[in-house]
Parts: C-alpha cells; structure tokens; sequence
C-alpha cells in the first residue's frame, strides 16, 4: 500500500543531537532559524511510505555459511548474520521504503548555494522528519500485525550491521518505491531522494522485548488508528 | 536520511581494506553517432495510413493496459526484474499481449520498461532483450508494437549522479535494439524528470525516425516527483518534436482527469492518456487497485471529451478496463481542441506564457560586457555573485533571465553550462541562453531541461545556417537580431527586410511563428536622433508584416551618451510597448523600468483590473525610497545596506550583546563620533553572538576611525579564533560556530565592497581547493569548511560536489595550488577518494591533502594518501594555517 502521511512536529532534541548539542544554550537568533527550517520542511516535505508484506519461507545459510532469509512470492532475499537475528522466530515481516520527497532535496541544494547554516539547519531538521516518516510507517505494521493478533520487534535497514546495501535494488523494486514515491538509486546505493528510509520489521506470533507496551511515549501514537478503529492496542 | 550516511555510518563489519576494495559500477555506455543529428532533416517512418491519421489527430488509437499486474498476477515474484521473462517466459508474455489485442488494443507496448544495460546487468544485453520483448509483442498479432523506455532508474545531475550524456547513451542503445528489433513506434512512459524524459526523446529521434510518444507522471499537487508541471512538460516536448505527450501512472483516472485537460491547453500534437486502476491498497498481503472498469472508462469519457485522442491503462488496469475504452471510444467522436498559441518558453518547474499584447521582462544582468564584478566571477569560477543576480532579478518582477558566460579567457561553454545548472537551483524562472558561438548555444540548450530561447541569430549567412536549424532541432524560441553583412540598417524598412528574411529561413525549418522574436537592434539616439524613430516604426511593421512573430529589445542602448540614462530608457521602453514591443531586455533592479513595464499593463489591459498595480502602487509617491514589490525574506536583509534605523525587529530582544549593538547602531546618526574602539567590542561581540545584521554598519565605523587592516587584524580574525576556541572547547556547537562564520563573512563582505573604490587590494592568504569527492553528493560539511576558510582569507575554489579528479586537478595545476581538501562521507566513495589523491600526486606533486567527512577517521585518511585528517571545520582552519601560513 502507498500511504500519505502528516507530520506536524519533530522531536527538537533529535535535531540537536544531529547539529552535535551537547547543552550548549541555544541563542534566540538560533531558536528563530531552526524554527524556521522546521516550518520550510514541512512545507516542503512529501512524507510518503510504500508498504508491504510477506510471509517468510525459510532461513538458510549459502554456501560460504552466510545466513539468508527467503520470502515468500518476492525475490527479495535478507542475507547476513543481523538480519537472520533480526528474524528468528518471525512468521511475516513488513517491509517498508519512505520517503519526504524531492523538494526537500532541491530546497537542500538551493541552501548549499546561498545559506550554508540555513542548509545545516534544514538537513538536520529533514533527517528528523523523515525517521518521524518512518515512525509513521512502522505504526501501519505494527496495525496490520496487531489485527491479527502479532507482534512486531523494530525497524531494522540495509546498511545496518552486515545487512547488505545491495539488498537496496530488490528491496525498492518489491515495494515499486520508484514509481510509487520517485525513490531512485544510484551505482553507490545511494538513494534519491536523500531524507529516504528503507526498513525491514519482523512479525512475531508472541510479544517480543521490543514490542510496544505502552501508548504513553510511543513514538507511533501520533500515526496510530488502532484504538480508533478496532477499540484495542497493539498490546492489548 | 539514507543510513550509509548517518553518523554512524561505518559499522562494525566494514574494516579499512574493505572499504577500499570496494567497486562501483560505473556507467559508461559507448558513444556512437546519431542519424539525424541537428541539421539534418530527419523522415517519420509511420507504418499505415491510420496511424498517420492518428499523429494528424484525427483518429482515437488505443493502446494496452498494465503488464507488470499481469506478470504478478501469473506468479512473478515481488522485485524480480520483469523484463527477463521475455527471455525466460515468453509465451507468458505474449499470452499477456495477446488478452489485450483481444480486449480491442490497437497498440501493445512490449516488456522493456527497465531494459537499460545497468538494470539489466549480465543477465542478457539491451539488445537480445529487445529483440525478444518486440517478438513476443509481435506474436500477440497487435496491430502496433510500442517499444517500452522507462526511467533508467538512476537521477540525473545535478540531483543525482547521472550526467545528462550518459542518460542519454543509455536511452540511444535501447533506441538503436528496438527499432533493429522492428517496432513500430517508441512510447517513452512514466518520467519525473523533464531532463531524463529529454534525453530519451532526443535519443528516439536522433536514432530512429519512428513516431514518439512521451508521457510523464504527476503526483496530485500536479507536478512530477521533481516538481514539473503538466504545463511545462507539455510545451517542453512538443517543442522538442514529440508526436504525441500526455500523462500515465501515479493516480487514478478522476485525477489525471485535471491534469490531463492542462496538457491539452497546450500540446500542439495528439494527447495520451494511461491512469493507474485508482490507487493500490493492500488486501491481506494482495495489492489491489480500487477503481472499477465502469469508473474508470466514465473518467476516461471526459477526458475525450477534453481532446484526449490516445487511451490505454497503466499500473492495475487489466483487459476488462481495455474492452470498456473500446467499447465507449465507439460512440465517440474525436474532439477539436484549440490550442494556444501565446509566446511560450518553460523552466523544468514552470512555463512563462504571453498572450499578443503582454510585455515579458527579460533580465540582463547575468552578462560580462562591461562588469568587472562578473567577469572577475566567471574567471575565478565562485558564482554566488551570479546566483545573488538571478535572485534579484527573479524578486524584481524578471519573467526570463539572460545567461551569458561570454569572456575570451574562459571555457565558455563548460562555464555556461555550470551556471546554468545552479541556476536552476535558485531560480525557476526560464533562460535565455545567450551567446555568440553556435557550438557553445548547442551545448546549452541540449541539456536544458526546458524550453529556453537563443539569443540570437541574425540576418548573416552564415548565422542563419548555423543557428537556425538548431532552434529547430531542440524546440527553442529564438531571437533574430536585424544585422546582416552590411551592418544594421538605419531605416525601419532595412530592419524588417532582414526580419523577413529570418523568418523565411525558421519557415524552412518549421519554426513556429510565436517562437521567433525579432530585435530591431536598439542604436544611440546620442549619435542619431532619427535612429530611435526608425526601431520603433521597425517593431511596428514587423508585427504588422510578419503576424504571429513577437519583437524583442535591449532598450539601455538607445541612451548610450547621454546623462541620467535611466529616464531615457524607461522612455523609450514605453514607446516601445507602445510599437508592440512583446519583450523587454533590461535591468529589473532599476525600479524606474519596471514601473513602466507594470503601468504599461495596466494600460495595455494585461494587468486585468489594474490588480497588481494597485496592490503595489497604491502609497507609492515620488517621495518615498524604492520597495521592491514582493519579496524573499531570506534575501532581503543580507546586503540591501539598509539605514541604520531600520534593523530587523529581532534585533532588539536578542541577548546583552544585541542590545548594546542595537543601542549604537540604532542611534548610529547622533553617535556619529563614538568611539570606534566602541564599534570594534560591539563587531567582536556579534560575530560571537553569531549575529550578521549589524556587522555592515559597525564596520564601516571601524574603518572611518581606523583602517581596514585594524578591522581585519584587530577585530574580526581575532573574534573568529576566539569562536573557534570556544568550538573546540564545546562551548558553541555547530551551527553558533557556523553562525559566527555568517556575521564575520558580514563583515569581510563590507570591506570588500569598501575596497572596491581604493586603490589596495586584500591579498589572499593562499589557495585551497575544495570537492567532495567523485560519487559522493553529500557537500554539507565541504560548505561549512569553504566558508571558514574564506573567512580565514584563503581564496577557495569550491570544485562542488561529485567531482571527477581530473577536473580537480586540472584546477589544482592551473593555480598551482597547494592544498587541496576533499569530503567523503559515504563508505561507497572512499575509493575514489584513494583515486583522486593518487592522481593529485602523480599531477600535482607539491600540493597537501587534507580529507575529512563522517566515513573518514585519521587511519582512513593515512590509508587513502593524505597528508592531514580534520575531524572538522575548524581543524582544517589550522591545517590549512600550518600549510599556507
């Protein structure tokens, strides 16, 4: 599915963090420029996600001993020892590319060119709201997975621990992430529009350690229907 | 964020030798010549009389519906690559085919949507893959086979990493297999870009005189990923010799409904339309489409009704949706559109469009003739003096810019195309690509994505031969200068006639009427006062002989000589309009011309219920100072030199350090002989505070009661050690480090501005070039090092991002430069890293490296050859102090 998102804040302290914050005070002058790189991203930002889903087939080593999971109906193929760990024990996963859009980019190159604080602020403002694009996201799996009564453990992306980034070309084809929401990628695996997330989510038959627990403080409330339409959370 | 290039980027499995072994895949298709180049008259191919009735736009053709719906239907894995299952499968295919050729589909566009050679890899080549997919269409028993070009996958520069050329090379293989292969026409589907979709287009026709069709894919903002409109694609293509242009994918047909009827307003060929099946939902793990045949065909009924000759389906559409467009197309006749025919250029983001009788301001400023301070930014390749033209120009009311990159010394054509390309960046307006050399013209406006205009052609010969048929060949509206051999003629009798005879030669090129603009050449009125009567009655008798073709004018020539020029040109401008003037060349900056082009609009009707003009006019006097009309608040307060009375309101609640600068500054007129040792704590304390509005007026203070050395050596390089004390004391973090930078630049700018009219220069500190490395696009942090450095007094060229080592170089011995600091902050392009030092040794034996960048650490840097690691922007201040001194 292709789902459109609102976003109408991001975290302060994680764009702080991205600028390198470490208590510093924040001078007035500041304060006015990151807010208003937060109100040019939101303006700018298309948040946007492709979602599916996928029964898992079997995980399985290659022949130099390198686990791979298989999916079922999908020629993705998750190879490497994180990944395998990531899944033991999942019957589906949800497999997600999001993106906020290629303005954001083009707002970002126009920046480089006349206001280099302006394009620090505003990359850094970005990248918070395309991790809350992907919170977004990941609340769809977490719905679709607490309807029929599973789990979900976190997000987990190419690049991270030996995931491979060449799982990228057949991660954004099975979600069709090009037509759907412009997401190129290049010879380096780099993907275009930059602020993009690509995510791979277990689902579990049973809770896991890092299945929600609580609404308060989670980072999926502001994105969740569940309660709204099914009277239950995903805990429950 | 992409995650190879969050700041944990190097996880625990790469090790240094990994790192370096990685390979990129680089794209290099050969390069082979093209049959119908510009010049060359090139044939349409077209395989019956009913398609060429269709072309003519007088017959419906239908097209198929989705195939990669078809092939997941039947099985195929979710991102498998479908095109292979031409190879693999082709019974399957052609079964597919074949359901659509039953449900009544005249044309069956064959399965090479992905089919370039890196997408492809080593399973097969573009070739055999293009041989099979045309096979398995044929075997379908369709009427028409449609040759399938899809995106290549990769984004174009300067987004992406793929330059336009390369795209291009990709898109002409394909061309060359599929027209081997036998197809009968190429439908180039589901563009974002308007650079890639040109690149394809020109490919089609310089390789194949078969017809093209071209459709793009908008969101529901109505614009593609990249922000085109329909508007701006359609009158790019059909400029650029599209036989038909339209819209696919993305939405479902209720909202292409829209979209679609804004293509038809302006394609002067036939328009296709192909919607998704509405908008895919997830059904269990099933993705379904959730428009019926029924809704989709009554949605598709209006768009024929809009003028829409050419139907199909894209993603979700089925044989059902196929059968239901035949069986409605029959009670259907085709639809008569009118079309527009105003003067129309378009940028890859907009269209600017004058009706007969509109003015167009075209802005001029973007030209070395007789500007120091451009060509001194053309020589030394830092544009921000360009870029900052183009934003006022764009802020003051210019609907087009001029670009012109004309100097002896430099590459023009390298030069033009590089300022074309951040151009875009900060402007959307349109070009108007200005140059003398045909070739350099050529090299423009094949890669601009757009419709731009050339200036110019002229009555010449040899002009008219060269510059004309390229006008013609890349769609762009073209102005004809009345000059021929003999010079230009005093009367308005000799202008027209070399008018007409430019037009006779566009006629042979099939140059549309509204796309030629004749210029009457503005002369002296100093030198000959009967000159400005005879370009008047010039434009006249070209509007009045030639209808159809629009008149251009650089007026400020006509007061070469003459004192307090402006008045004399915006009188002339008005008599201009008055002559049927439909564009201005002129400095949009002067307030005194665009006030006579925005009373001229109400006058002439254009400014429909003198709207703008009351909106803007209504307290303006002969009293007040100028206001530009509308505005860009992150320019505006940078360097207008605005009175000290009137600092932003921001200024005042800022802090201690603020308020006493506010205090001086404000009472700036009464305190005109504080002390400047007063001025120079207050510079000190803003450029700490990181605050750059003030910096302008405190140090023209500064250098009243001292000197500039004093305001350099004494106020701002101490100010700016001391920030980067505190920086790498942790006391500021980044951004107060880079706002510092800001209010110190502040400073440095005046002092600048003030030396222009003495007779001593600044000296440099040294040279350093700056890239971010070959592959790698992320230039946050080699923007925030080129700013401190320039700050520190180093002259920098900034070689930009995604930079190939020998243009590197290549400056680096030009400038005999002896540092050098590249960026990388993807584990993908440390290698070519490791490549581009390796050829600055080999070139540039005397220069220092220092590298930095999120994936670089001091073992990196020593394993890739560098001299220096910086771990940020203030280490490579002191590198570069150590190295440069």
């Amino acid at each position: 599915m292709v789902e459109d998102f609102t976003i109408e804040s991001v975290d302060q302290e994680e764009v702080l963090r991205y600028l390198g914050h470490h208590g510093q005070s924040i001078p007035q002058s500041l304060q006015q420029r990151l807010d208003k790189a937060f109100e040019d991203c939101k303006r700018l930002a298309r948040p946007r996600a492709s979602i599916r889903f996928f029964d898992i087939e079997k995980h399985d080593q290659e022949a130099d001993g390198t686990p791979i999971v298989y999916l079922k109906d999908s020629s993705l193929e998750l190879r490497g020892t994180s990944i395998d760990t990531h899944l033991q024990g999942a019957c589906q996963v949800g497999v997600f590319a999001t993106t906020i859009g290629m303005a954001v980019d083009q707002e970002l190159r126009k920046l480089a060119l006349t206001n280099q604080l302006g394009e620090l602020l505003f990359d850094a403002t970005a990248n918070a709201m395309v991790e809350r694009s992907a919170d977004a996201a990941e609340t769809r799996i977490v719905e679709y997975a607490a309807k029929k009564n599973l789990y979900t453990n976190y997000r987990f992306s190419p690049g991270y621990g030996d995931l491979p980034m060449e799982t990228q070309p057949a991660l954004l084809a099975a979600l069709d992430a090009q037509r759907r929401l412009g997401i190129t990628l290049a010879s380096t695996m780099l993907m275009s529009p930059i602020k993009s997330v690509t995510a791979i989510i277990g689902i579990f038959d049973t809770p896991q350690p890092s299945s929600h627990a609580s609404c308060a403080n989670c980072f999926c409330a502001a994105f969740c229907n569940l309660r709204a339409r099914t009277g239950r959370t995903c805990y429950e | 964020m992409n995650k190879p290039a969050s700041h944990d980027a190097i996880t625990p499995h790469d090790s240094a030798s990994s790192l370096l072994s990685t390979t990129q895949v680089s794209v290099s298709p050969a390069v082979s010549t093209p049959r119908f180049p510009a010049g060359t008259r090139r044939p349409l191919r077209i395989k019956d009389d009913h398609l060429r009735r269709v072309l003519e736009g007088k017959d419906f053709l239908v097209f198929d519906g989705a195939m990669g719906t078809q092939l997941q239907a039947h099985g195929m894995p979710a991102g498998a690559i479908p095109e292979l299952l031409c190879l693999s499968n082709p019974d399957l295919v052609t079964a597919i085919h074949r359901s659509y050729v039953e449900a009544g589909s005249e044309v069956v566009t064959c399965n090479s949507f992905g089919a370039s050679a890196p997408k492809l890899g080593d399973a097969c080549t573009v070739d055999e893959l293009f041989l099979a997919a045309v096979r398995c269409a044929q075997a379908s028993g369709a009427r028409y086979v449609a040759a399938d070009i899809g995106p290549t996958g990769s984004l174009l520069e300067p987004m992406g990493p793929l330059s336009f050329d390369d795209a291009y090379e990709l898109f002409a293989e394909q061309v060359r297999a599929a027209d081997a292969a036998g197809a009968d026409l190429f439908i180039i589907e589901t563009m974002a870009d308007l650079a890639e979709a040109k690149a394809a287009l020109l490919a089609a026709r310089e390789y194949s005189d078969l017809p093209v069709f071209v459709t793009m894919t908008f969101d529901a903002d109505g614009r593609t990923f990249l922000g085109t409109t329909p508007e701006a694609a359609t009158v790019t293509l059909c400029a650029l010799g599209a036989d038909a242009v339209g819209i696919n994918c993305s939405l479902g047909p209720s909202d292409v409904l829209p979209l679609i009827q804004r293509v038809c307003a302006w394609a002067d060929c036939p328009v296709i339309a192909q919607a998704n099946a509405g908008l895919p939902h997830t059904h269990d793990q099933d993705t379904v489409y959730d428009v019926s045949p029924a809704d989709y065909v009554a949605a598709i009924e209006a768009m024929v009704d809009a003028g829409v000759t050419i139907v199909g389906g894209c993603c979700g559409t089925t044989p059902d949706y196929i059968a239901a467009e035949v069986s409605m197309l029959t009670k259907k006749n085709v639809h008569k559109r009118v079309v527009q025919d105003n003067f129309v250029v378009a940028s890859s983001q907009e269209i600017v469009s004058l009706r007969d009788g509109d003015i167009g301001v075209i802005g001029e400023r973007i030209n070395p003739t007789g500007k120091r301070r451009m060509k001194e930014a053309l020589q030394s390749g830092n544009y921000d003096y360009i870029l900052s033209l183009a934003i006022e120009q764009t802020q003051a009311g210019a609907q087009i810019l001029d670009v012109n990159a004309g100097l002896p010394e430099i590459n023009e054509a390298e030069i033009l195309q590089h300022i074309i390309s951040d151009l875009q960046a900060v402007t959307s307006l349109p070009l108007q690509i200005d140059s003398a050399v045909p070739a350099v013209i050529e090299q423009a406006i094949r890669r601009y994505p757009g419709k731009p205009i050339i200036n110019s052609t002229n009555g010449r010969d040899d002009v008219l031969r060269a510059v004309v048929p390229l006008a013609a060949h890349y769609g762009c509206a073209l102005v004809g200068l009345t000059i021929d051999e003999e010079g230009i003629p005093t009367t308005a009798e000799g202008r027209l006639s070399i008018a007409k005879k430019i037009v006779q030669e566009c006629d042979k090129w099939d140059i549309a009427r509204h796309d030629i603009i004749i210029d009457c050449l503005a002369m002296a009125a100093s030198t000959d006062q009967h000159a400005p009567r005879a370009i008047l009655d010039g434009i006249r008798l070209v509007k009045q002989e030639l209808p159809g073709v629009r008149c251009v004018l650089g007026v400020s020539n006509i007061s070469f000589g003459l004192p307090f020029r402006p008045l004399v040109n915006a009188t002339f401008l008005a008599a201009a309009c008055a002559a049927g003037l439909d564009l201005c060349i002129i400095n949009p900056a002067q307030q005194r011309m665009m006030d006579v082009v925005h009373s001229w609009r109400v006058l002439s009707g254009e400014d429909s219920n003198a709207q703008y003009y009351v909106e803007n006019y209504a307290s303006r006097t002969d009293a007040v100072k100028r206001q530009l009309p509308t505005g860009d608040s992150s320019h505006a307060s940078t360097s207008t030199g605005e009175l000290p009375g009137a600092l932003p309101a921001e200024m005042s609640s800022t802090g201690d350090a603020a308020t006493k600068a506010h205090a001086i500054v404000g009472t700036a007129a009464a305190e005109a002989q504080a002390k400047a040792d007063d001025a120079a704590t207050e510079a000190h304390a803003m450029v700490l505070a990181g605050r750059k509005e003030p910096m302008d007026a405190l140090i023209r203070h500064i250098i009243e009661q001292h000197d500039t050395m004093f305001a350099i050596n004494h106020v701002l390089i101490p100010a700016l050690d001391e920030v980067g004390r505190r920086f790498e004391k942790g006391v500021f973090f980044l951004p107060q480090l880079m706002a510092s930078a800001e209010a110190a630049k502040a400073g440095f700018d005046t002092i600048r501005l003030l030396q222009k009219d003495s007779t001593s220069q600044l000296s440099s500190k040294g040279s350093i070039a700056l890239c971010t490395v070959k592959g790698d696009i992320h230039d946050i942090g080699k923007n925030i090092v080129r700013m401190l450095l320039e700050n520190y007094g180093y002259t920098v060229f900034d070689l930009g991002r995604d930079c190939e080592p020998e243009r590197l170089c290549d400056t680096v011995v030009q400038h005999h430069i002896e540092l050098v600091g590249l960026s990388a902050l993807m584990t993908a392009t440390v290698p070519a890293m490791a490549e581009t030092i390796e050829l600055l040794r080999a070139r540039a034996p005397w220069c220092k490296i220092v590298v930095g960048g999120a994936v670089l650490n001091p073992e990196y840097a020593q394993m890739v050859g560098a001299d220096f690691y910086a771990k940020d922007a203030n280490e490579a201040a002191h590198i570069a102090a150590e190295v440069l001194g």
